[in-house]
Parts: C-alpha cells; sequence; structure tokens
C-alpha cells in the first residue's frame, strides 16, 4: 500500500513562505491499493495536485470523506477527473439523519459557491454512505467508525495484506476524558487504530494551545502521543496542521511531539509531522509495536 | 488481528459529559446494561462505578431497592430508565433508593434515550435528591 501526503493543512488552505515544507494545502491522503485500486482521504484542496498526477486513461477512483467541513471536501469542484467521462468517482461518507451525502455535498457544489452541480459532472460519480460493517475496495477492506469531532464524522482504517492505515484527521478523543486511564472501547477511534502500521492522526494544537480550543473537534500534541500510544499505532503521522502554524513553529512541535514519544518508551523515528508530499511505502508488519499498548507498560 | 469493539460515539460522549457533572447520574447501553455511573451518583449509592463494575439490568435494577411511597420495590419495568429505553421518550418518577451503608435516599429521576442515526443506543438517567433547589444546591 502506498500513501502519498497531498493536504496536510487544517481548516483553510495557508499557503506562502512560511508553509512551504509542511505544506498549505487541506486534507487529502492518496492510497494506492496493493492490487492497484486508488482511493482519496478526504477531497480538501490537496486532491487538485492528486488528480493532476493521474492518467486521463478510464479510472475507477474511491473518495472517503471523514466529514464535510470544507476543508476536506473544498478541492471536489477543482478535482481533474471529475471533469473526465470515462472517470467513475464513488464517495462515501457519513451518514445525517438531516439529508443524504449527496444533498449536503451539492450544498457545496451548487450555486452560489459553484459554477457547476452535481448533475453537472461529466464523470460517472455516485454517493454512499460509510457501512457500518466492513466492506472491500479492490484488495482492501475498510472500516469507518463515528469519532468524536464536530458533527457526523468518520474515521477510516484500510486493511491491505499485513499492513493498515488509520486515518482519523479531525478528532478529539480527550474531550472530558483522560486517555491514560479509559478503558479501550470507551475511546473514540480506538478500534479503527489499535496496532495499526500508521496512523495519521489530529494534531492542530499544541498543549498549550489547546485549552483556548476545547470543544472545537481537535487534539492536543499530548493527546494525539496519548492515544498512540494506547492503541499501539507503529508509526504516527501528526496531521491537520493549524493554519497558524509555521513550518519553524512545526519544527518545534516536531522535535517536542519526538522527544515525548521517547519519554513514553517509544522509538523518536516512530512520530513524525506530516509533510506535504511525502509518500510512505507500507509493506509487511513489524514484528511488534513501537511502543506497547498498555499504559501499564510505561507508568 | 482481534478488534476492540467501539461503544458507540453517542454513549462516549454521554460518559465523557457525565464524569464532569456534579449531577448524580446513569448510562446504559441499547440493552439496558449499566454501562457508568459518575462519581456523584456513587456518592448517593455509596459504592464508585469502578467498585461495581456493569452489570445486567436486572441486577442494577434491584442493586439499590427502588421503592415507592408505600415501601413496596418499584417493578424493573417501571424503572423511569427501563421505560425511556424502552419507550423512546422521556419518563419521570420520584422513588427512595437504599444506600450501600443502609442509609435511604428520596430522589426524583429523570430519563431519557440516547436516539443515534443507528436508532436508540441507550439512556441517561439523571437524579436528584428531593428538596434540592433549582441550582443543585441543597438545603442550607
Amino acid at each position: 500500500m502506498n500513501v502519498k501526503l497531498w493536504g496536510t493543512r487544517g481548516s483553510i488552505p495557508s499557503p506562502g513562505p512560511e508553509t512551504i515544507r509542511y505544506g498549505g494545502n487541506t486534507s487529502c491522503v492518496g492510497v494506492t491499493l496493493n492490487d492497484g485500486s486508488m482511493l482519496a482521504l478526504d477531497a480538501g484542496s490537496g486532491i487538485r495536485s492528486l488528480g493532476l498526477s493521474l492518467p486521463e486513461e478510464p479510472t475507477r477512483l474511491h473518495i472517503l470523506l471523514t466529514h464535510l467541513h470544507l476543508d476536506h471536501i473544498q478541492g471536489l469542484v477543482f478535482f481533474a477527473p471529475a471533469f473526465r467521462p470515462q472517470t467513475e468517482i464513488v464517495i462515501w461518507g457519513p451518514a445525517s439523519p438531516e439529508a443524504s451525502l449527496r444533498d449536503r455535498i451539492a450544498r457545496y457544489i451548487s450555486a452560489p459557491l459553484s459554477p457547476v452541480e452535481v448533475r453537472e459532472l461529466p464523470c460517472d460519480v455516485s454517493f454512499r454512505h460509510a457501512p457500518d460493517t466492513e466492506w472491500e475496495i479492490g484488495s482492501a477492506r475498510i472500516r469507518a467508525a463515528s469519532v468524536s469531532h464536530r458533527g457526523p464524522t468518520l474515521g477510516y482504517r484500510i486493511d491491505d495484506g499485513d499492513s493498515s492505515l488509520t486515518y482519523i484527521p479531525d478528532h478529539e478523543p480527550a474531550l472530558g476524558a483522560d486517555l491514560d486511564r479509559l478503558e479501550e472501547d470507551w475511546i473514540s477511534g480506538f478500534a479503527l487504530a489499535r496496532d495499526t502500521s500508521l496512523l495519521i492522526h489530529d494534531g492542530q494544537y499544541s498543549d498549550a494551545e489547546y485549552p483556548e480550543h476545547i470543544g472545537w473537534g481537535h487534539s492536543a500534541l499530548g493527546h494525539s502521543l496519548a492515544f498512540a500510544r494506547r492503541t499501539g499505532a507503529e508509526r504516527t503521522l501528526l496531521f491537520h496542521h493549524d493554519p497558524m502554524h509555521s513550518d519553524e513553529f512545526l519544527d518545534g512541535l516536531q522535535e517536542e511531539a519526538r522527544r515525548r514519544w521517547v519519554e513514553l518508551g517509544g522509538d523518536a523515528d516512530a512520530v513524525d509531522l506530516a509533510r506535504e508530499r511525502a509518500e510512505i511505502e507500507l509493506s509487511a508488519r513489524a514484528a511488534s509495536p513501537a511502543v506497547a499498548s498498555s499504559p501499564a507498560a510505561t507508568a | 488481528m482481534s478488534f476492540v469493539t467501539q461503544r458507540p460515539l453517542e454513549l462516549i460522549l454521554a460518559r465523557n459529559l457525565m464524569s464532569a457533572l456534579s449531577t448524580p447520574a446513569f448510562l446504559v447501553d441499547e440493552g439496558g446494561v449499566l454501562a457508568f455511573y459518575n462519581e456523584a451518583a456513587g456518592m448517593l449509592l455509596g459504592k464508585r462505578f469502578e467498585e461495581l463494575g456493569s452489570v445486567g439490568p436486572e441486577e442494577w435494577g434491584s442493586l439499590f431497592g427502588p421503592f415507592g411511597e408505600d415501601g413496596a420495590p418499584i417493578p424493573y419495568d417501571e424503572l423511569p430508565l427501563v421505560r425511556a429505553v424502552r419507550d423512546g421518550r422521556p419518563a419521570h418518577a420520584e422513588y427512595t433508593i437504599r444506600s450501600t451503608d443502609g442509609s435511604e435516599h428520596s430522589v426524583e429521576v429523570s430519563a431519557f434515550p440516547i436516539l443515534t442515526a443507528h436508532g436508540s443506543q441507550g439512556g441517561i438517567a439523571i437524579f436528584w435528591p428531593r428538596g434540592m433547589g433549582s441550582n443543585g444546591a441543597g438545603p442550607a
């Protein structure tokens, strides 16, 4: 399974000289499965570049949306394959009691916000609510689960061969909870991330910033590390960088993340901050997770 | 690979909220199994949730002996929380519970179901000792 980060920023695209290295595009991760099937995780502004990288030949793509906040869908109308009749696109996302996935996305892909309507897209596009049970796309098994954020929001786990990718870009599992003490089944997102090969997880705030943002649906660094430790993720990429965080600030946050991860008993190389255009090849699972999954093991 | 099944997110968020409340509160899942009660409820009942753990509906329904005004035990099916989960609508009652130290407390109980896109996932009961003020403060 090949994973490429096309957008790592949260909230709003943040291009500029101060965000060159970590990137300014909003959430989008391209995944090429072992059988060649192609997935896009979220459709923030990063999906525009993903679309430009794809061949023009007939293609079937799956876009897995975690939720419908603008920074996760704003790239849809700039996704070149959507304007090719030979492309088939299946868009998966969270159900809502309010309206269908198609109707909710159409609020963005419609006037006056968009020059085109969903029905005008030349590609063959369909919309599906992510099921409660595991399903298959290509060579992978996909699972989705509701996670703690604002509004209906999913996290995804993709198991392909011996590797797995867990993607929870917007997540506040520590809202009103102590992640070090909570039972596993009471931790939002735990089942998706347990022993995963690669965890891509919300890392929007520093610990100092979080008190001003409680309930906004995102994690402080300490929460992200605690979640990664509890779940036994082999490698963690902190994602959804705050638009106010410059490369220089994020360098400092990465240094802090690695130092604290080592203090928790992990390997410094197992935690990184996500960088736009970074590419990760997930092969056979390592013999053991980078850190123990039990809090007692590092208490 | 062994998967841990995540509790419904609505229950997770309910528990997190209840943990922060000073109002005694009780949480059950869609099967009526006691999933959690908070510290304030533990003080009322005389036992912390961590000491009791998760127990089935019949057990918690009789554990603290809810009694009506006539002193007779209230049948399990008539408890507000059971009615709320079963009927999918709020329920309210007044009764007496017995703490593990033998003391009795007269309480009002309001319960409501947790309804989600996937149907009912359980319910919450909130206890108010009778005689408390509307702001939750007890008699001086």
